[in-house]
C-alpha cells in the first residue's frame, strides 16, 4: 500500500478550520462564521464521501518501530466517517439557527469543529495507538461542549465526562501492552492479530485484560458501569451538541470496541467463555436499565439521554455475541441509532428553542404549533422503537436472529426477550410525547395556537433526518457494506 | 425488482398515496377532499373485485418485491385473499362515503381521512401478503395509524381507551415479532407456501408450539380473543361510529386472518392446538355474549357482540384442528361467518353511527324511541339484527348453522370410535346458549330503539324523522343492509362459492356431500338458539334488567379484567423493575463516592480560588473538580498523548 498522505486532509481541514474560527476576530460577524464554519463542514463531508469508493488507502507514520500512528480507510472507517460527517453537516446547520440563544458562538463552533477531526481520525485509526490517542484527543475536544454554558451543572457534568471518559480510555490503554506480548501486530487486521504461540497458556490472562479494555471503552458507548456521564452530559450541552454526543460520540465507543473486538483481539478467543457472558449480561443490564430509567425521567433532553443508554447497549449486546448476524445488525444499529437519536435530539433541541420547554409532560398540543417539529419527532421515535418499515426494525431483527442463531445456552432467547421488553419501554417513554402533542383534547384552545415552527435552518436537517428514518425501504446499498465487513472479520469460513 | 403482477402493490399503495394526496386536497377545500376519498374507496374497490373476478376465473397472482425492507415482500392473491381484500375495500367505500355526513360537525378531520385510508391499505396489504414478514409489516402499520382513528375526539374517555389500544397493539405486535424471530430460527422460513411443510419437519416440537402461541398472542390480540379482548369493548364505543364499523368489521378480521395462518400452516389438523382455540374461542364467545347482555350502551353492546361472534369464528378455527381431514363444514363455516360478521357489523355500527350522530348519545336510556317513525333506519338495523341473530333466510344463518354442524359432527366421530363426547356435547349447548344470548341482546336493543316510547323527549326524536340522514348515509347504509338477505336467500349462489373460494388458503376441501341449507335439523339448531334468546330476553332482560321504567347495568366493575388486573399488575411490575434499574445504576456512584471520601480525598487549596485564573474564567469550578483528584491526573496523561499526536504530525510533515 502506497502513503496516501491525503487521508490526513479530513482529520486536519476541521481542525484547521477550528482553530481559525477561535482565532479570527472577523468570526464575529454572524455571517461570516456561519458562511466559513458550512464551508469547512461542507468541503469534509466531500473529502469524507469521496473516500467512500476506490481501494483501501493507508498512511503510516512511524516515530519508533512500536510507536507508529497509521491512518486506513477500510469498509468500517467508511460507514463510520459517512455518519460523522452527515451528521455534523445537519447539526452544524441546525446550530447556525439554534446557538441565537447561547453566547459563546466562537468557542462553540471551533470545538464542534474540532471534535470532528478527531472523530474522524477515530474512524480511519489503522492501528491501537492511533486510536487510543485520537480517542483521548475527541474527548478533550468534545468537553468544552458540554461545558458550553458554563453553569454548575455544566461544569459538574463536564467533570463527570472527563473523568468517565478518562478512566475508560486509560483501561483501554492496557490493551497496547497487551497486544505487544501476545499479538503479532497492532494494526489492525479483520480476525484478530494474537499470535497463537505467544498465546499459548496464556488465554485466561488474555481474556481478562481484554475484558477491562472493553469495558473500559465501553464508557463513552454508556455501558455499565461507565455510564453515569450520559444522563448528565446530554441536558446542558447545546441541542445540536447532544445530538452529536449521543448520535455520533457514544459510536466512537463503539468503533473502539468494534476495533479491539473483531480487529485485534478477535473474536475466537472471547467466544463461549466467562468474558463473553459476562459482557452481554452487562449490555443486557444496560439495555434494560437504560430504558426503564428513560421511562421515569421527566426531562425530555435527559429521558433521550438514558434512551442511548439503552440503545447503544443494543449496538454492543449485537458485537457481543460474536455471531454474523447479531453483528450485521448491531452495525445497521449504528447507523440508525444515529439517523433516530440525532433527529430526536434536534427535534428536542427546536422545542426548547421555540418554546423554553424541557419537560416531557409539558408538550401538550405543541404538535398543533410545530408539526414539522413534531411529525420528525415521532417518526423518528417509530425508528427507534423498532416500528418497520422504519430504521431500527430492521436492525432489531438481525439482533434478535443472531441471538437466537448464536445457540447461547439461556441468553439466546433471554437476549430477544430483553430487546422486545425495552422496545416496549421505548414505546412506553417516546410515544405519549407524540401523543399529547398531537391529541391534546376537545378542550384544547384551537384558536390560541401560534404557527411556531422553527425556521429554514432547523427545519431542513430536521426533515432530512427524519427522511432518512425511513432508510429501511431500500437498505440495500448499506446492507451490502455491511455483510462485507462481517464475513472479512469471521472469514469465509462461517460464525464462530 | 417486481416479479409477478403489479397490480397487487398498487392496490396495497393506492390507497397510502391516496391519502396523502386527499391530505393536501383536504388543506385547499373540504369537499373536493370527501369526493376525492369516495374515489379512492371506489377504485379500490373496483380494483379488487377486477382481481377477484380474476381469480374466480382460476387464475392465480402473485407478486414478489426484491429489495424492499431488505428481505423484499411478497404478495399473493388466491381465492380467500381476494374475497377478504374486495370485502375490505367494500368496508372503507361504504364507510367513507357515510364518513361525510358523520363527521361533518368534528375537528381534525383531514386528519381522519388520511389515517383511515392509510389503515385502508395497510389493511389490503394484510390480507394480500403471502409471508409472515409482510403480513407483520403491514400489521404494525395497520395497528398504528387505525389509532388514531380510535381516538379522533380525543375525549378523556377516548383517550385512555386509545391507551389500552395502544398498548395491546404494540405488545401484541412485539410478542408477535418474538414469535416470529423464533419461527424462522426453526424452520429458516416465513412463506406461508412453504410453512406447511417446512413445519412438519421440525422436530423440536415444544419450540414449535412456543412460536405458534406467540404468533397467536400477537393476532389474536387484534382479533379480541380472551383474554387479549380489553380493548375491544373500550374502543369501539369511542371511535367514531364509522371507524368502529372498519375496527369491528375488519381489523379484527386481520388479526383472525393471522390466526388462520397459524392454525393452518404450522399447525394443520392438529388436535392439540385446535383444542386450545376451541377453548380460547369459547370462552371468548360466551364472555362477549354475557357482558353484552349486561351492557345498556348501544355501541359497546354491539361491540361486546363483536368479541362473541369473533369467539364463534375461533371454536370453527378449533374445530377445523379437531377434525382434521373432515373439516369441510368448519372451514366453510369459519370462513363464511368472517364474511358475515364483517357486512353485518358494518350494518349495525352505520346504524348507530345515525343515532349518535342526531342524539349525541348512545346510553339506551336516552336513546329509547329514536328508531320510531324512520322506516329507512329500521330496515338497516333489522337486516342486521335478522343477520346476527341467525334468522334462517339471513346470511348468518348460514355460517352459524354450518359451525354448529361441525360440532355436531365431531361428536358424531367420537361416538363413533366410541371416545368420550360429553365435553363436546356441552359445547354444543355452549353454542347454541351464546347464540340464544346474541338473539336476546340484539332484541333488547331493537326493542329499546325503535319499539320503546323516550318518557320525556319523544317528540323532539319524531322531529327528526324526514331529516335524520342525508342521501349519502343512505346510500352507504341500505348498500349494506340490503347485501344481508340477498346472501342468505340464496346461498347456493353466495355462500357456497364463496366458501369453496376460500378453502384452499385454510387447506380445506370441499363437503362430502351438498349441504341442505335448511333441512329440519339444521333449522332446529337455529330454532332452538332463538328460543333460549327469547327466554333469556323475556325472563331476564326484561325482569332484572329493566327496573322501574329504565334500563339498569348490573355489570360489577370489578370483573374489568383491564383495570382490576392488568393495570395494577404493570404498574407493579414497572414499580419492581425501575426500583432495581436505580438501584443497579446507583452503585458505581457511590463506589465513585466511597473513593472519594477513602483513598482519594481531593486536596483543598482555598488560596487559589480566591483569584480566578483569567484563562480560565468561564470554568472555575470545573477546574476546582479536576484539581487534586484522580481524574486531573489522567487528563494531564491524555493530554500528554494528544501533545504527542501533534508532535507525530508535525515530524511527519518535516521529514
Amino acid at each position: 500500500m502506497r502513503q496516501d498522505l491525503s487521508l490526513l486532509l479530513p482529520i486536519l481541514l476541521p481542525v484547521a478550520g477550528g482553530i481559525l474560527v477561535a482565532l479570527l476576530p472577523a468570526m464575529d460577524r454572524e455571517r461570516t462564521r456561519q458562511r466559513f464554519v458550512a464551508a469547512i463542514l461542507a468541503v469534509t463531508a466531500v473529502l469524507a464521501v469521496s473516500r467512500m469508493w476506490g481501494g483501501d488507502h493507508a498512511l503510516i507514520l512511524s516515530v519508533t518501530d512500536i510507536v507508529a500512528v497509521q491512518f486506513k480507510v477500510d469498509d468500517l472507517s467508511r460507514l463510520f466517517s459517512g455518519l460523522i460527517v452527515l451528521m455534523w453537516l445537519l447539526s452544524g446547520v441546525f446550530s447556525f439557527s439554534y446557538m441565537h440563544h447561547e453566547t459563546g458562538h466562537r468557542q462553540y463552533y471551533c470545538f464542534f469543529l474540532i471534535s470532528q477531526g478527531a472523530l474522524l481520525g477515530l474512524a480511519y485509526a489503522g492501528n491501537y495507538i492511533t486510536l487510543y490517542l485520537c480517542f483521548e484527543w475527541m474527548t478533550l475536544m468534545t468537553t468544552p461542549l458540554v461545558l458550553h454554558s458554563a453553569t454548575r451543572e455544566a461544569n459538574r457534568a463536564a467533570g463527570q465526562y472527563l473523568l468517565y471518559s478518562v478512566a475508560g480510555a486509560s483501561l483501554g490503554l492496557l490493551g497496547i501492552p497487551l497486544l505487544l506480548r501476545y499479538g503479532v501486530t497492532l494494526t489492525f487486521t479483520p480476525g484478530g492479530v494474537l499470535d497463537p504461540a505467544a498465546l499459548a497458556g496464556h488465554e485466561n490472562v488474555v481474556r481478562f485484560f481484554s475484558c477491562l479494555v472493553l469495558l473500559g471503552f465501553g464508557a463513552k458507548a454508556g455501558l455499565y458501569p461507565l455510564f453515569a456521564w450520559l444522563p448528565a452530559a446530554h441536558p446542558v450541552a447545546p441541542a445540536p451538541a447532544s445530538a452529536v454526543l449521543s448520535g455520533v460520540i457514544t459510536k466512537a465507543g463503539v468503533l473502539a470496541i468494534l476495533r479491539v473486538l473483531y480487529y485485534a483481539i478477535g473474536p475466537e478467543l472471547l467466544a463461549g467463555t466467562w468474558v463473553q457472558y459476562l459482557l452481554l449480561w452487562v449490555a443486557l443490564c444496560t439495555v434494560l436499565m437504560g430504558s426503564t430509567l428513560a421511562l421515569k425521567e421527566k426531562l425530555l433532553k435527559k429521558r433521550l439521554a438514558y434512551s442511548t443508554v439503552s440503545q447503544v447497549s443494543y449496538i454492543l449486546f449485537g458485537l457481543f455475541l460474536l455471531d454474523k448476524t447479531a453483528m450485521t445488525g448491531a452495525l445497521i444499529h449504528v447507523a440508525a441509532h444515529s439517523v433516530c437519536k440525532n433527529a430526536l435530539f434536534l427535534s428536542a433541541g427546536a422545542i426548547i428553542f421555540q418554546t423554553g420547554k424541557t419537560e416531557a409532560g409539558q408538550l401538550r398540543g405543541l404538535g398543533k404549533e410545530m408539526p414539522v417539529v413534531f411529525w420528525c419527532f415521532a417518526l423518528a421515535a417509530l425508528g427507534l422503537i423498532g416500528i418497520p418499515p422504519f430504521f431500527g426494525f430492521l436492525s432489531k431483527w438481525y439482533l434478535c436472529l443472531g441471538a437466537l442463531e448464536s445457540g447461547l445456552p439461556l441468553l439466546s432467547w433471554l437476549g430477544p426477550v430483553i430487546l422486545i421488553v425495552s422496545a416496549l419501554l421505548t414505546a412506553a417513554y417516546l410515544l405519549p410525547i407524540v401523543v399529547q402533542g398531537f391529541f391534546p383534547g376537545p378542550d384544547f384552545q384551537y384558536k390560541a395556537v401560534v404557527k411556531r415552527d422553527p425556521d429554514m435552518l432547523m427545519r431542513v436537517p430536521l426533515l432530512l433526518l427524519a427522511a432518512a428514518t425511513a432508510f429501511t425501504v431500500a437498505p440495500g446499498p448499506l446492507t451490502g457494506m455491511l455483510r462485507g465487513i462481517v464475513s472479512s472479520v469471521f472469514g469465509s469460513g462461517g460464525g464462530v | 425488482m417486481f416479479e409477478g403482477n403489479v397490480l397487487l402493490l398498487i392496490a396495497v399503495l393506492w390507497p397510502m398515496c391516496g391519502a396523502l394526496i386527499g391530505y393536501c386536497i383536504g388543506r385547499r377545500s373540504k369537499t373536493a377532499r370527501d369526493y376525492f376519498a369516495d374515489a379512492v374507496g371506489v377504485t379500490e374497490l373496483a380494483l379488487l373485485a377486477g382481481l377477484l373476478l380474476g381469480v374466480v376465473r382460476g387464475a392465480e397472482y402473485t407478486l414478489h418485491v426484491a429489495y424492499l425492507i431488505e428481505r423484499g415482500l411478497h404478495f399473493r392473491l388466491d381465492g380467500f385473499r381476494a374475497l377478504y381484500g374486495c370485502i375490505a375495500a367494500f368496508m372503507w367505500m361504504m364507510t367513507t362515503i357515510y364518513s361525510r355526513d358523520y363527521l361533518s360537525h368534528y375537528r381534525n378531520r383531514n386528519r381522519y381521512y388520511l389515517f383511515t385510508l392509510l389503515t385502508c391499505g395497510a389493511t389490503v396489504g394484510v390480507f394480500l401478503s403471502a409471508d409472515l414478514f409482510t403480513t407483520f409489516l403491514f400489521f404494525e402499520i395497520m395497528s398504528l395509524t387505525s389509532y388514531v382513528m380510535v381516538i379522533h375526539d380525543e375525549k378523556p374517555g377516548a383517550m385512555r381507551a386509545g391507551q389500552t389500544y395502544l398498548a395491546v397493539a404494540l405488545l401484541g405486535g412485539m410478542v408477535l415479532l418474538g414469535g416470529m424471530f423464533l419461527l424462522e430460527h426453526l424452520t429458516g422460513t416465513l412463506d406461508m407456501e412453504l410453512l406447511l411443510p417446512a413445519c412438519r419437519q421440525v422436530t423440536d416440537r415444544r419450540g414449535l408450539y412456543l412460536a405458534g402461541s406467540m404468533l397467536l398472542f400477537g393476532f389474536a390480540a387484534k382479533a379480541g380473543m380472551y383474554p387479549l379482548h380489553i380493548w375491544l369493548p373500550k374502543a369501539h364505543p369511542v371511535a367514531p361510529a364509522p371507524a368502529s364499523a372498519l375496527l369491528s368489521g375488519i381489523l379484527t378480521k386481520a388479526g383472525v386472518f393471522g390466526v388462520l395462518v397459524v392454525s393452518c400452516n404450522l399447525f394443520l389438523h392438529d388436535p392439540a392446538w385446535g383444542t386450545a382455540i376451541l377453548a380460547f374461542g369459547t370462552v371468548t364467545m360466551l364472555l362477549g355474549a354475557v357482558i353484552a347482555v349486561f351492557s345498556i350502551d348501544l355501541k359497546r353492546t354491539l361491540a361486546c357482540s363483536s368479541m362473541s361472534q369473533i369467539g364463534f369464528i375461533l371454536v370453527g378455527v378449533g374445530m377445523q384442528g379437531l377434525l382434521g381431514e373432515e373439516n369441510a363444514l368448519a372451514v366453510w363455516g369459519t370462513e363464511l361467518h368472517m364474511v358475515n360478521h364483517s357486512l353485518i357489523k358494518l350494518a349495525l355500527f352505520m346504524a348507530a353511527g345515525v343515532v349518535y350522530q342526531n342524539l349525541h348519545k348512545l346510553d339506551l336510556n336516552d336513546i329509547r324511541g329514536f328508531g320510531r317513525g324512520k322506516p329507512m333506519l329500521l330496515f338497516v338495523f333489522l337486516m342486521g339484527y335478522l343477520g346476527i341473530i341467525g334468522m334462517p333466510f339471513w346470511n348468518g344463518y348460514v355460517s352459524k348453522t354450518l359451525l354448529h354442524e361441525s360440532i355436531v359432527e365431531y361428536i358424531a366421530l367420537l361416538e363413533e370410535t366410541g371416545r368420550p363426547a360429553g365435553a363436546f356435547h356441552a359445547l354444543e349447548w355452549i353454542f347454541l346458549f351464546s347464540g340464544g344470548l346474541t338473539a336476546a341482546y340484539m332484541t333488547k336493543l331493537l326493542v329499546a330503539v325503535f319499539v320503546e316510547k323516550h318518557p320525556t323527549e319523544q317528540k323532539r326524536m319524531d322531529a327528526m324523522n324526514r331529516k335524520y340522514m342525508r342521501p349519502a348515509s343512505v346510500f352507504a347504509l341500505g348498500g349494506a343492509a340490503v347485501l344481508l338477505p340477498l346472501l342468505g336467500f340464496f346461498p347456493d349462489t353466495w355462500m357456497g362459492p364463496a366458501a369453496r373460494l376460500g378453502q384452499s388458503f385454510l387447506h380445506g376441501s370441499a363437503p362430502a356431500h351438498a349441504v341442505v341449507w335448511f333441512s329440519w335439523t339444521n333449522l332446529r339448531g337455529a330454532l332452538i338458539s332463538l328460543g333460549i334468546g327469547a327466554a333469556v330476553y323475556i325472563g331476564v332482560i326484561r325482569t332484572i334488567f329493566f327496573r322501574e321504567g329504565r334500563y339498569v347495568s348490573l355489570w360489577p366493575a370489578w370483573l374489568d379484567l383491564e383495570d382490576s388486573l392488568y393495570r395494577p399488575v404493570l404498574r407493579a411490575g414497572v414499580f419492581v423493575l425501575a426500583l432495581l434499574c436505580r438501584l443497579i445504576s446507583m452503585l458505581p456512584t457511590w463506589f465513585i463516592r466511597l473513593l472519594r471520601v477513602s483513598v482519594l480525598r481531593p486536596v483543598r487549596r482555598p488560596a487559589a480560588r480566591e483569584t480566578p485564573d483569567p484563562l480560565n474564567a468561564r470554568a472555575p469550578e470545573v477546574l476546582k473538580n479536576v484539581t487534586g483528584s484522580l481524574s486531573f491526573g489522567m487528563l494531564l496523561f491524555g493530554a500528554g498523548f494528544c501533545a504527542l499526536l501533534l508532535y507525530l504530525f508535525v515530524v511527519l510533515l518535516i521529514s
